[in-house]
């Protein structure tokens, strides 16, 4: 073809490796959710606490800046505790800015019925998915696992004596702890958003997916005298196991407690009804039954 | 090899048989995909497609496994789906691009692709407006592109010339012509407008209820119909008729003036003219037969001298 003749021909270069093409579809799908001003605005909102604690490590590790500022207050501690306050900060905001990008990029494919195109090219249901994971997924590392990495890597550098070693299985629970987040954001973002066409409802729906559970959770610990209606109050759940991961001292009623083999059961089973979700959803066709 | 070569093929959806045991080998450069609505025509291209699981026998696309190599088969195959299918929100050279990536191409080849497959198909002017602010002829012709600009052995048409008015109608069986004459890509084209398929393809597959009613060649058809003339003359019309005979044709005279020939490949037009000269025969109407899709499609469709549904011609 040329943009003069106006003819026909055949394209005969070369091709990339089939396996990346679900990182065509990541790179689409990051532009999208990216070209949103509301998406770099949640994105700036959700650095500011990450400012606001470079600040305090700053002055934690300055004795003179605490001198000064904290005058006579407790001195600050950098350690598990603040981390655990920095990642469930974080954590949070991952789950506003994930309501507003999944339904980005599932819902327009959906709503203009781009999936038999889509999937008219050699990429399968699977390779759709992963690529839409993988922009998900690292928006949301934006959030989360970047600035307690910097935090992390700041105080490492700032502290006066030797911490990052000694702190090493901190930033493995740092790491493991947003990736689980992520992960568990990531597949109920795209499975509310393969389910629901209308973008607003599944922001909606992606809030209510981890809230409300959490109500019907506790009216049924209330009703029967029980603490394994917690496990459905995803909050509790990830607090508990953030907690653990960075061990941190615990904050919870003892009698509450949950064995972490249950929470990771039901997170494991949460991102399973996901995948059941998006495998009836994400079809290049809909077979009409009957 | 055929270009689409089917086995024993057999489709259920929801518990419905849609295609049933379909057997045959499609080897044309643009093939016709032919049927009432609801005979399974966008079945038959989604299974090639890979979107259905065959319940039985196979299908070969290009030499290809239907159900092994569906990634091969999509790699080149072009596909144009019936219905409305794009990201509105896109516009349209970089739908065309993203598209072409997906289909193997490096980014800047697949711009470069995108904006002359645009301009190929007369989108040039607005490759950058929203695709949701074009026109049903422009979505058409979008689909168009994206299904050109990897350059696939295989073009699959669906509909093409859908809620398209009679311009664009045009425009677009022109650019399905042109691709045909280019030689380089097999089409297969579904469609349950005759005229469509009579215009463009050189082979017709016709289904009827999930069935093959029948698999044609209609560029022999159309020879074997060439010297089918049927005319109407005022004068001496039995001599002529006779004297025909006589010359190779078989040919029955009817009441009011009416000759029917089938004229030998030996004579040719100028033969009937030279000939009616002789006799003083006024030619006052002459025809020759140029329907042979429609005979085809009726025969298939068992057809009875009653109107057949959703057939246009």
């Amino acid at each position: 073809m040329s943009v003069f003749d106006h003819d026909y021909r055949p394209y005969e270069g070369r091709l990339t490796s089939l396996r990346s093409r679900p990182l065509v579809l990541a790179r689409y799908a990051l532009h999208e959710a990216w070209s949103s001003k509301i998406t770099i605005g949640l994105f700036v909102l959700a650095l500011l606490p990450t400012l606001v604690e470079l600040v305090i490590v700053y002055v934690a590790d300055n004795p003179v800046a605490q001198a000064l500022i904290m005058r006579g207050s407790p001195s600050l501690t950098i350690g598990e505790l603040f981390f655990l306050k920095v990642l469930e900060t974080q954590c949070w905001f991952a789950l506003v800015l994930a309501a507003w990008i999944a339904p980005r990029l599932v819902s327009f494919d959906l709503g203009d019925n781009a999936l038999p195109i889509l999937l008219s090219h050699p990429i399968s249901r699977f390779g759709y998915l992963l690529g839409k994971f993988l922009a998900l997924a690292l928006s949301l590392a934006y959030v989360t696992l970047i600035p307690c990495l910097t935090l992390f890597v700041y105080q490492s550098y700032a502290s006066p004596q030797p911490w990052a070693m000694g702190h090493l299985p901190l930033a493995a629970g740092i790491v493991a702890g947003a990736a689980v987040w992520i992960v568990l954001l990531s597949m109920v973002g795209l499975a509310v958003s393969a389910w629901v066409k209308w973008r607003v409802i599944a922001t909606g729906a992606i809030f209510a997916v981890v809230f409300v559970p959490a109500g019907v959770g506790g009216i049924a610990s209330a009703i029967l005298r029980t603490r394994w209606g917690l496990l459905l109050n995803i909050p509790v759940v990830m607090s508990e196991l953030w907690q653990r991961m960075l061990g941190a001292p615990t904050i919870m009623n003892p009698r509450l407690e949950l064995p972490t083999s249950a929470m990771v059961a039901v997170l494991l089973l949460a991102c399973l009804l996901c995948a059941a979700v998006l495998n009836a959803r994400i079809r290049a066709r809909e077979v009409v039954r009957g | 090899m055929g270009v689409i070569s089917l086995d024993r093929l057999t489709v259920r959806l929801g518990g419905r048989t849609v295609l049933d045991g379909l057997t045959g080998e499609l080897r044309g450069h643009a093939i016709g995909l032919l049927g009432p609505n609801g005979a399974g025509k966008s079945t038959l291209i989604n299974t090639l497609l890979g979107f259905h699981e065959p319940a039985g026998g196979g299908a070969r696309v290009l030499g290809l496994d239907a159900r092994v190599d569906r990634m091969r088969i999509r790699q080149s195959v072009g596909y144009m789906p019936e219905n409305d299918s794009f990201i509105g929100n896109m516009n349209g050279v970089r739908f065309v691009r993203y598209m072409a990536e997906l289909a193997g191409l490096p980014p800047a080849e697949a711009l470069e692709r995108a904006h002359e497959a645009l301009f190929y198909v007369g989108l040039g002017e607005v490759r950058y407006r929203k695709i949701s602010t074009y026109s049903l002829g422009m979505k058409q012709l979008i689909k168009l592109a994206q299904g050109l600009a990897h350059g696939p052995k295989l073009l699959i048409l669906d509909e093409p010339t859908n809620g398209l008015d009679p311009t664009a109608r045009q425009r677009m069986i022109q650019l399905i012509k042109d691709i045909r004459k280019q030689g380089g890509t097999h089409l297969l084209i579904s469609s349950h407008l005759l005229r469509d398929i009579d215009e463009t393809c050189d082979e017709v597959l016709i289904l009827n209820k999930g069935r093959i009613a029948a698999i044609s060649n209609i560029e022999e058809e159309r020879r074997s119909h060439r010297q089918f003339i049927e005319m109407e003359v005022a004068g001496s019309t039995e001599a002529f008729a006779k004297k025909m005979q006589s010359l190779g044709c078989e040919c029955a005279s009817f009441a009011g003036g009416r000759v029917k020939l089938v004229m030998p490949d030996a004579l040719s037009a100028q033969d009937l003219y030279v000939t009616a000269a002789e006799f003083g025969v006024q030619i006052r109407r002459i025809q020759q037969r140029r329907d042979s899709l429609e005979d085809i499609f009726l025969r298939a469709m068992d057809y009875e001298g009653g109107r057949v549904d959703h057939v246009g011609v």
